[in-house]
């Protein structure tokens, strides 16, 4: 076990990204709330941390034509925070706004978020949906990659050595349907159950011409669904199949068994799920918690 | 490496390491013992802090990363506002006493990020802050006496 | 005499400033700092322990295992816990070495350099597993440990059997009974949640006199239990007056004082151990995993004829954190205690396991307990066709009937208690779809004062007094009872009396936190020392001491607990809408400090009942941190809504009934059966998740 014996803060991305290349046992730092973890678990040993929390911009929210750049070092915090967010992607500003608690929303990054690529979180699902691309720089330059591609698997990303997330950018589609529906059955604090994105387009005619839906919290990573998009695909909102989406996504959902869920008890509340959150996203909401049950 | 930090108002230099904690850099060479480590993992709350006045995990929080940012703990935030210190009093929202700085600090971060926060928003926010002995009664009141003041 | 001041805590400006300080807080001169290297696995010979790294490493004073401090054991009663592994290891998490460095970090870094060797053994990771024929031995010979409670013969790997009842009056009444229930129950093991780790610093200083601070709420006996486990004198131990940053049951056991104590006589400087949470979740002393059979037989009026109780509960690799004379958990042999029961048997045993040792959590035992009688009372009526209410009001003890154990109260009100429970119940609408129920259980624990002292003294530095006490502040509000209590008593402004928590050498004794009997004992002693202190005619201290027992035994107080649920029949989510207490009370001294200990209680036994689960499977924590054990939030919670039965009968000068254990006990099975009367489902294991339920719901069809 090394001692980790160097702490940078580089201020330019090009700067940070020979520190990291600089070091096999180099880190990139976003926020540290995960990598802080880990190191105290003994599960990752860096020997430099490459802090990005001092490159100018990196923190900064910009619209463009067609899409919002969000920056990597923007906090969770901002992003459920930033009017223009909670206008055009009312989904993303949810799923930031409720993972984990204020403390660590105030500090945990984009990047590191992105980075860190732990099955159970919150955002990926969302932006998979909302089929945003996160831009990347390395070594060997600057690539697009769709949130598709920069997952692969527990706590694994396609990033290669010394490439570092910038930014994300997700396209703007004006009269879309975004829901995320979050199934936390204990305690709110925890991390989902099943975390289901649904992101719908009408097209002219008032049937469906886009719509994708994605699952976090079953698998190695979160997953776009398919099968259950091409069953709400061309539909009009109101002749949608609900009960033929349940069962798209009980069948082809993968899903690894935990403490918040045996396999067939995940891939079940996950079809439900995910029944509810296309329902709430086509107008009729039901009961999607993750909020209280209403008290009268 | 030597940081800086604006610590309560006030300027201190500390030798830290590269993966120092903001918690034990306060705790063990600044003296502030107010701010208590918990759960170590950013759960439970109790090592709240201000940095940038942004509420943060201490446990999580790389002392490195706070150089030249304004940070505040329990003892200043209840020294420069007595009211602060007073509603928790008042209320009894506390027992054991192990949580309630970082209550406290929770309570300081509201009133600094929404200042009109309904009962249902401040319950949602202390919800970061675990309490075992009081079931939060008192301290949900004492956070609602406190954001309720001007 | 009510003392409803809401003038608040004494505490409470240093809780809310950070100026508290607490055993992490404190700085001695010199200090050392100890890190633990801990087993990795659930049962091994210890091979091998190699230092050599770690003693290199900087900052490192030393590295110490079993053999250097004497191969040590502790216990609360029994003694089998080893300070420092010997020979062998019976559970992860289990100290094995202890490195002892200049800071924590260099402590902690070095630890990690020390290498043992393991030779594995088979791991035995369950009470099931344990009592099993041909069960491997989790020790030797448990039967010759000082303080062992179990025979030669007794039966594999036990900790402790007890036998209570006339099983064959109960068998005979059970066969004749016209409808009986026969169902199991399971808990799981979970941390009592205290927020603040176990913690301590020892100094033995040159003349042999050892000083400890540490956050154990029974001082007094830790001192007897450190002199029994490292052959020292009493007189030469002084334990300081620390507050406690929570109990619930947790905080009683000796912990890293031995280990301390003992790394000070070998270093000659003070020596600090205080755990991080991930250890303190692993490797104190949680909460027994319990597996409950329960007979209870009826007429087919609903008068309950019989009650057979077998608890079989996961002890885990020691007793020593078990500190009553049976060794057992008292919850378990008061099953069925609210209730008229012509008959009833209870065996409970606890069995060796190689996982972490279990200990006491507020109400040790009846959590578990009252959870599997108060379901199976609901599976009773169930079965009558009769309302629950009406069953458990048929049953319940009225003003002088005895118990099962022969004790007549001097008030019985349980009824009122139910009747105050359920008028205050107000059903809510569920969303479209969502299933509504709501489920009652009921509980009633007696009041005891137990030993303490108390000391006043003109106080030097105004015309007031100084109460010098013996007990910690676990956060209750004892030492404001106090304050209240003099103050009353004594004609004196409150800030005029000032209370002190004293050395355990400037006072002859007390009993500890625990059994709810704080609030009972101090006002007692209170009333006594208010009373010498106005018929003296000197300046000299005034003494009190108060052994434990007497009339107050005969004081008990029900508690009843209507949970109302919201059932998801798709997915088995399960959403508390209310859980109301209705409680036996007599005079409440700190209105705030009551009711948080009522909101705590049932915050407590909410969490019990749906989130919290140490799981430890395959020997092991699977629990590693706080996130995962998942204790409730302030968002989580219910309403909790509390209906004071006032007008009881209660003890001591100031008429009180304990409350700090009435509320987390009842609430698990309210809250089954709730689910069961929204759903037809039964779910006979804590926690109640959605995905049990939905289970459950499968069962049922």
């Amino acid at each position: 076990m090394s001692a980790v014996t160097e702490f940078l803060a580089p201020d330019t991305v090009e700067a940070a990204i020979a520190a990291l290349a600089g070091d096999d046992e180099a880190v990139a730092v976003g926020g540290a709330t995960a990598l802080s973890l880990m190191m105290k678990e003994g599960l990752l040993f860096p020997s430099r941390l490459v802090w990005l929390g001092r490159i100018p911009g990196w923190d900064s929210i910009t619209a463009a034509p067609g899409m919002v750049r969000i920056g990597a070092g923007v906090t969770l915090a901002d992003l459920a925070g930033s009017e223009s967010v909670r206008r055009a992607l009312p989904a993303v500003a949810a799923a930031a706004g409720t993972a984990a608690n204020p403390r660590v929303r105030s500090v945990a990054t984009v990047g590191g978020h992105l980075a860190h690529a732990d099955p159970r979180q919150d955002l990926p699902p969302v932006l998979l949906a909302a089929g945003a691309v996160a831009l990347v720089s390395g070594p060997g330059g600057d690539r697009r990659v769709p949130v598709d591609d920069l997952l692969v698997g527990f706590y694994e990303t396609s990033l290669a050595a010394a490439e570092v997330i910038t930014a994300v950018e997700v396209p703007l589609t004006p009269g879309s349907r975004q829901v995320y529906a979050r199934f936390n059955p204990g305690s709110a604090d925890d991390y989902p159950t099943v975390g289901i994105a649904v992101h719908v387009e009408l097209g002219p005619d008032d049937t469906v011409a886009s719509v994708r839906v994605a699952a976090g919290g079953c698998a190695s990573r979160a997953v776009l669904l398919h099968e259950a998009a091409a069953v709400i695909r061309g539909r009009s909102p109101s002749a949608l199949d609900l009960p033929a989406v349940q069962a798209a996504v009980e069948a082809e959902i993968p899903v690894v068994g935990d403490h918040r869920g045996a396999e067939s008890y995940k891939r079940r509340v996950a079809g439900v799920w995910a029944r509810r959150a296309v329902a709430g996203a086509v107008g009729d909401a039901g009961p999607l918690l993750g909020q209280p049950v209403a008290v009268v | 490496m030597k940081i800086s930090l604006n610590l309560n108002g006030e300027q201190v230099y500390a030798d830290v390491e590269a993966d120092s904690l903001l918690l034990d850099t306060l705790r063990d060479q600044l003296g502030l013992t107010g701010t208590k480590e918990g759960c170590g993992v950013g759960v439970c709350g109790a090592c709240s802090v201000l940095v940038g006045g942004n509420p943060v995990s201490s446990c999580l929080y790389l002392a490195a990363m706070a150089d030249g940012a304004d940070v505040w703990t329990v003892e200043g935030l209840t020294a420069s506002d007595p009211d602060l210190a007073d509603a928790f009093v008042e209320c009894e929202g506390m027992q054991c006493g192990i949580c309630t700085p970082g209550q406290v600090v929770a309570a300081a971060a509201l009133r600094r990020h929404h200042p009109g926060a309904s009962p249902e928003e401040i319950r949602r926010w202390m919800s970061g802050n675990l309490c075992r002995c009081t079931g939060y009664g008192t301290i949900i009141e004492a956070v609602e006496r406190y954001v309720g003041r001007d | 005499m009510a003392v409803t001041t809401g003038a608040g805590r004494l505490d409470g400006r240093d809780k809310a400033t950070g100026a508290t300080r607490y055993v992490a807080d404190l700085v001695l001169p010199g200090v050392l700092h100890v890190a633990v290297v801990r087993s990795p696995l659930p049962h091994a010979e210890i091979g091998a322990v190699d230092g050599t790294a770690a003693a290199a490493a900087p900052g490192v004073v030393g590295v110490f295992t079993a053999a250097d401090i004497g191969s040590p054991h502790f216990g609360r009663r029994v003694m089998d816990a080893p300070v420092l592994a010997v020979d062998r290891v019976r559970y992860v998490g289990e100290p094995v070495a202890a490195v002892v460095a200049d800071t924590r970090r260099h402590a902690e870094r070095a630890a990690a350099l020390v290498e043992v060797e393991y030779r594995e053994l088979p791991v035995v990771a369950s009470a099931a597993e344990a009592t099993a024929a041909a069960a491997p031995d989790v020790h030797d010979a448990p039967w010759d440990y000082p303080g062992a409670v179990v025979k030669q013969g007794d039966g594999p790997n036990l900790q402790s059997v007890v036998r209570h009842g006339d099983e064959d009056a109960t068998a005979a009444a059970l066969a004749s009974a016209p409808v009986v229930v026969d169902a199991v129950y399971t808990t799981p093991a979970g941390h009592q949640g205290y927020l603040e780790p176990q913690g301590c610093v020892a100094r033995v200083g040159p003349d042999g006199l050892v000083e400890v601070w540490i956050n154990n709420k029974s001082p007094y006996r830790l001192v007897g239990q450190l002199a029994a486990s490292l052959g020292l004198e009493p007189d030469r131990i002084v334990v300081h007056p620390v507050p406690i940053g929570g109990d619930f049951g947790g905080k009683g056991s000796p912990m890293a004082a031995p280990l301390c104590v003992s790394l000070s006589r070998l270093t000659g400087r003070p020596c600090r151990l205080v755990l991080r949470y991930s250890e303190d979740l692993s490797s104190t002393n949680p909460r027994h995993p319990t597996t409950m059979r329960v007979r209870l037989g009826a007429d087919r009026d609903g008068r309950l004829l019989a009650l057979r109780f077998d608890s079989l509960a996961d002890g885990g690799a020691y007793a020593a954190f078990k500190p009553i004379a049976s060794v057992n958990l008292h919850g378990m042999v008061e099953a069925g205690s609210p209730y008229r029961l012509p008959h009833r048997y209870i065996e409970s045993r606890i069995a060796y396991t190689t996982t972490v040792p279990k200990g006491h959590a507020r109400a040790p035992g009846a959590p578990q307990a009252t959870f599997a009688v108060e379901s199976a009372m609901d599976e009773l009526a169930a079965r009558l066709g009769m309302d629950p209410v009406e069953l458990r009001r048929r049953n319940v003890l009225v003003d002088g009937d005895p118990n099962p154990d022969g004790v007549v109260w001097a008030e019985a009100r349980g009824r009122q208690v139910l009747d105050a429970a359920v008028t205050a119940l107000r059903p809510r609408a569920v969303p479209a779809g969502w299933r509504h129920g709501w489920g009652i259980s009921l509980y009633d624990r007696a009041t005891a004062p137990g030993q303490t002292s108390l000391r006043l003294r003109d106080d030097p530095d105004r015309p007031g007094v100084v109460a010098e006490v013996p007990i910690p502040e676990t956060g209750t509000g004892n030492h404001t009872v106090v304050r209240e209590g003099l103050a009353r008593l004594l004609g004196l402004d409150r800030d005029l009396v000032r209370v002190v928590h004293v050395p355990t050498s400037d006072l002859p004794g007390d009993a500890g936190v625990g059994g709810s009997r704080v609030t009972a004992s101090l006002s007692e002693a209170v009333e006594r020392a208010a009373a010498a202190w106005a018929a003296r005619t000197d300046r000299e201290p005034v003494m009190v001491t108060l052994d434990a027992g007497g009339d107050s035994t005969r004081v008990t107080s029900f508690s009843a607990q209507i949970a109302q649920v919201a059932v998801d029949p798709e997915t088995g989510q399960v959403r508390v809408l209310e859980v109301i207490s209705a409680l036996d009370v007599a005079e409440v001294v700190n209105p705030a400090a009551h009711r948080m200990q009522i909101d705590g209680g049932t915050a407590m036994g909410f969490g019990f009942a749906v989130l919290e689960d140490l799981r430890i499977e395959d020997g092991q924590v699977w629990a590693g941190n706080l996130g995962d054990f998942r204790m409730p939030t302030a968002h989580d919670l219910p309403q909790l809504t509390t209906v004071l039965v006032p007008g009881g009968k209660g003890v001591g000068a100031l008429n009180v009934k304990q409350i700090g254990e009435l509320t987390n006990v009842p609430t698990a099975a309210a809250i089954a059966n709730a689910v069961a009367a929204a759903t037809g489902a039964r779910v006979r294991s804590v926690p109640v998740t959605a995905e049990a339920v939905l289970s459950a719901m499968e069962v049922a069809g």
